[in-house]
């Protein structure tokens, strides 16, 4: 399904800038899959939050024209992804996505991937010792060496994420200074 | 009650292997891909080498669902596609380790942000454009670009500094 051209936009975009969002929101649904692998659905959903800001579902999908299933799962995994909150509408059953800032200048985006970095490791850590603590009985088994190598692995990369999310915080942080 | 332990062993450690494919399953959803193609590239990063047929198997996706993820990852030069004289089927490896695959993955992120400046600097043309900045939803889009223009330098550093540290604690590493 198309996104409703012919209706006026929910927030009074002129036709003309409408046409220039749509050609960034295609531009990010096409590069985000090719170079980050992130889902086009996911990607344009994404850029008309960093341009918009507040939408409701419906709003979604008379800018997406995708369904009502796929925005309502859209909007749930951005939710998980901790880029977008979920608020009651004042007086109404009815819910608001806000995205108070791009994703990667705001501190709750950080934090949610420092704990989620932890958690892994915490897990690794406690499959890597089950698996030497039964090695002999294993280790002839198959998948066992390939198991254990990817574990070793992810949690060797597990341990540079410290560093790389405090380069986020000082050089971001600049960002913000900057900005205020 | 001879064969109970062996079976036992045998168990736990697919209990593993299904754990680790659920945590690499679960990055790759909150980094926004979807869960079948996050699915299939965890089963490539343990099992290196796999067919269509495997990771139908493993998975249960359809083949089509498959076929796409592939050609995802065999653009993004994440495997290796060759065929297998012997059988007639297409395989597809890793290309490189696990650690390498991801660290190449920091490489293609700053091409990304290279095409958005250019892209950018496309729309910031349209955006001048005389009398468009009185209309509405303007405003919208040039703070967009305004707040991401000035974010694109600081992605660049970190992810330039990030790789001159890994280098630094594993020269191996061929970040």
């Amino acid at each position: 399904m198309a996104p409703n051209k012919t209706s006026q936009d929910l927030h009074g975009f002129d036709p003309e800038i409408r046409q220039i969002e749509q050609e960034i929101v295609e531009f990010f649904a096409e590069k985000s899959l090719e170079f980050i692998g992130r889902h086009p659905i996911i990607a344009t959903v994404l850029t008309y939050f960093d341009i918009r800001r507040r939408l409701t579902q419906q709003d979604l999908q008379n800018l997406t024209g995708f369904s009502a299933g796929t925005i309502s799962r859209s909007v749930r995994q951005l939710v998980d992804m901790n880029v977008i909150t979920k608020e009651t509408i004042p007086g109404t059953h009815k819910h608001i996505y806000r995205m108070e800032k791009l994703p990667f200048t705001s501190a709750r985006y950080i934090f949610r991937a420092e704990k989620l970095f932890e958690e892994m490791e915490t897990e690794l850590k406690e499959m890597k010792d089950m698996l030497h603590t039964h090695a002999e009985e294993m280790k002839d088994l198959k998948g066992y060496q390939k198991t254990y190598t990817t574990i070793t692995k992810l949690l060797e990369l597990i341990s540079t994420m410290p560093t790389f999310i405090a380069l986020i915080d000082e050089e971001i942080g600049k960002f913000t200074k900057e900005n205020k | 009650m001879e064969n109970s332990k062996p079976r036992l062993v045998e168990k736990q450690l697919r209990t593993v292997e299904k754990r680790l494919v659920n945590i690499l399953t679960n990055a790759g959803y909150l980094k926004g891909r979807s869960r079948k193609f996050s699915e299939i590239t965890a089963y490539i990063y343990i099992h290196q080498e796999v067919t269509q047929k495997i990771l139908r198997k493993l998975t249960g996706y359809s083949l089509g669902t498959i076929s796409t993820a592939l050609q995802i990852l065999e653009k993004q030069g994440v495997v290796n596609k060759y065929l297998d004289p012997s059988t007639r089927e297409y395989h597809y490896e890793l290309d490189g380790t696990i650690s390498q695959t991801l660290f190449r993955s920091l490489r293609d992120t700053q091409r990304y942000l290279s095409q958005i400046k250019e892209f950018f600097r496309g729309i910031e043309a349209k955006l001048s454009q005389p009398g468009l900045s009185k209309k509405k939803g303007y405003e919208n889009i040039r703070q967009f670009l305004g707040e991401l223009s000035a974010l694109i330098p600081a992605y660049e550093q970190v992810f330039q500094r990030f790789q001159t540290f890994v280098s630094d604690v594993n020269p191996k590493q061929e970040v």
